[in-house]
């Protein structure tokens, strides 16, 4: 058995702004080793973002713990949990992540500059990484010159910037067609197997899902299955 | 890197980012001109009125100011009066001598104010020559002549050349009385001086009041209306606190500081009022510009920049904004008061007829005192950062899943 990352126990989400509260998560345990290729799945609605976000540790939970590689995020003080998000956690989010004024370089090295590495380091990173999605050539583009394609690549790079344990991908190719989708996917699962990063990704799309070693699906905020197949 | 991001943003929405700037701009130039010109009339108005009067800084025996005898003069010093003019703020002295006395001609009879002075200074300082409008100015420091303002010189019916008789009290209680030729007339810019003074050579003043080489008074000119407390003070190092006394014109003549105080309180409003109409275009913008960013935050917040970054990418934003105007105004004032120094604008008709009756030049005077551009400036830097203090906040209360979710 590999080393735990990611250890969720009990987590239940009730949203009580709305007018009638709404019971997001309830009693969600999931446990997710160092190296891993995981799909969440489930309907519309089923929680696949809130538990997300409670993993990420962009909201907290209503009851219930979170450990992270170890850490109990679900008690870290604000400041602390950004700087363990920096240092550990890479995000994708839909769609719209990177800062539209600054360029591929910009975008990637602004993780690094946050991470406080040195300027040479940092070209040399971020030369390294838009190699791993593939898209030197865009190097000194604006988001708005990239398809939503290779945006999400950059995101992707972005979030492997600070070299973290795991990667968080809510719904990442939700905006993208399907050459788009599975090429990102390809991407995601050659970083998984060479770079020994977990992903945990939510999608709802079967070709993504096939692409997974291992899909939990969410239904009405609980785990209804936990399986483990084949990648195609 | 947080430079280069607040610079990279604030072009986002180029044109709301202009009409920012350039309403900054059109303030801080309206501000600075309008300041300019009330300063320069102000500081026109003292220089006048102190050049006949008190001076900027007078110098006298202690005590004078409480008890303002001949009894309490100095002796003057040739020593002192070097010393003072070494120091570069100080353009000009004006010994004087100045008594009561009572005058008389024919059988006309009106205490007045007699000023000993010396004709070169005076002349130098406040071109008093240049006020005679009848016969001629002093022709010497020890003449026995006089001349009269022309308020006096009706009120006694009298004319060049008729001889007028003073009665007064000399030093230590002695006797004052002399005849004296009245050798010109002149028109003064105050109706109270114009009526009731009469010039004298200082020579002749302590002659004729037993005071050898007295002065009750030694008046100091400035080059600058905003030397006057450095002034004081840099004299009042120099002398014999002890023996003399050093005051301001503010201390002289309190009415005029008064007036000047009560009057610009007035044009701090109309500033005032032109800060509050920018801050309003600023905020506005301020807004616009983090709210739209809003989910951009959230991603932020998600990827690990804590948030009092985000809140001092907002300030730099806001001073950016700001600052691009405020240069702006700040160059296009100096251009505009500085043009104006050059080529006056000259006031013409009535208006020009009452200024020349108060003996003041018809022009419009502009001040390039420099502090009124770094106000400015600090004002409008004080303002952006205020503004960016609600923004700011706002960004601190975040929740990244709500950011991001908007
Ligand atoms: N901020 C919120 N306030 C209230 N209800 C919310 C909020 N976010 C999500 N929900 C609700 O929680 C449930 C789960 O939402 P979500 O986690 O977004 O599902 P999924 O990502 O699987 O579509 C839904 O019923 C949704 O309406
Ligand atoms: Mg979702």
């Amino acid at each position: 058995m590999g080393k735990t990352i990611i250890d969720a126990h009990n987590v239940s989400k009730t949203y009580k702004e709305t007018a009638v509260p709404v019971r997001a998560l309830q009693d969600v345990h999931l446990h997710i080793e160092e190296g891993e290729f995981v799909a969440l799945v489930g309907p519309s609605g089923s929680g696949k973002s809130t538990l997300l976000n409670m993993i990420g540790g962009l909201d907290e939970p209503t009851s219930g713990t979170v450990y992270v590689d170890g850490v109990e995020i679900t008690k870290l003080p604000e400041n602390k949990l950004i700087d363990f998000r920096l240092q550990n956690i890479g995000f994708v989010f839909q769609s719209f992540n990177l800062i539209p004024v600054l360029t591929s370089r910009e975008n990637i090295g602004f993780v690094l500059q946050l991470q406080k590495v040195s300027k040479k380091d940092r070209e040399k990173r971020v030369l390294e990484l838009l190699r791993e999605v593939d898209l030197e050539e865009k190097i000194d583009s604006r988001p708005g010159e990239l398809s939503g394609g290779q945006q999400q690549r950059v995101a992707v790079a972005r979030a492997l910037a600070s070299k973290p344990k795991i990667i968080l991908a809510d719904e990442p190719t939700a905006n993208l067609d399907s050459k788009s989708a599975s090429n990102l996917l390809d991407i995601m699962a050659k970083l998984n197997k060479e770079e020994k990063i977990t992903f945990l990704f939510s999608t709802h799309d079967q070709r993504v899902i096939e692409k997974a070693r291992r899909v939990i699906t969410l239904v009405d905020g609980k785990v209804d299955s936990d399986v483990n197949q084949k990648p195609t | 890197m947080f430079l280069k991001l607040a610079w990279l943003n604030i072009w986002r929405n180029g044109r709301r980012t202009m009409i920012t700037v350039a309403s900054v701009f059109f303030a801080v130039l309206l501000a600075i001109t309008f300041r300019s010109v009330t300063d320069g009339v102000y500081e026109n108005m003292i220089h006048n009125v102190v050049s006949y009067s008190s001076g900027y800084l007078q110098i006298h025996k202690k005590g004078y100011w409480d008890e303002q005898s001949i009894d309490n003069s100095f002796e003057a010093d040739e020593e002192l009066s070097k010393n003072l003019l070494d120091n570069p703020k100080v353009t000009g002295l004006m010994p004087r001598l100045e008594t009561f006395a009572l005058s008389s001609f024919a059988d006309k009879t009106k205490g007045v104010m007699v000023l000993g002075i010396d004709p070169t200074s005076e002349k130098k300082v406040n071109q008093l020559n240049e006020k005679v409008v009848e016969g001629i100015y002093f022709e010497s420091n020890s003449a026995e002549q006089i001349l009269i303002g022309s308020g006096l010189a009706e009120q006694l019916n009298a004319k060049v050349n008729d001889t007028l008789v003073l009665i007064g009290q000399g030093y230590h209680a002695s006797s004052a009385a002399g005849k004296f030729n009245i050798v010109g007339i002149l028109k003064l810019g105050s109706p109270e001086l114009n009526s009731n003074v009469i010039y004298m050579p200082l020579k002749t003043s302590q002659y004729l009041h037993g005071a050898e080489n007295r002065l009750t008074s030694l008046s100091i000119m400035l080059g600058k209306t905003s030397d006057l407390e450095s002034s004081k003070e840099a004299i009042e190092s120099v002398i014999d606190t002890e023996a003399y006394e050093v005051m301001t014109w503010k201390q002289m003549m309190p009415e005029m500081d008064q007036f000047i105080e009560a009057d610009s309180s007035g044009h701090y409003i109309v500033i005032g009022i032109l800060y509050i109409i920018i801050s309003f275009g600023l905020f506005g913008t301020l807004l616009m510009m983090t709210f739209e960013r809003n989910r951009e935050f959230g991603i932020l917040i998600a990827i690990g920049m804590k948030k009092h970054l985000l809140a001092y990418v907002i300030l730099l934003e806001s001073i950016m904004i700001s600052l691009m105007g405020c240069l702006m105004g700040v160059l296009g004032g100096t251009l505009i008061v500085h043009l104006l120094t050059e080529y006056p604008v000259q006031f013409s008709g009535s208006l020009r007829e009452v200024y020349e009756d108060y003996g003041f030049e018809p022009i419009i005077y502009f001040s390039g005192n420099i502090r009124i551009f770094i106000y400015q400036t600090l004002i409008v830097l004080v303002l952006a950062s205020l503004l960016s203090l609600y923004p700011g906040f706002k960004v601190l209360r975040l929740r990244p899943v709500d950011a991001i979710n908007s």
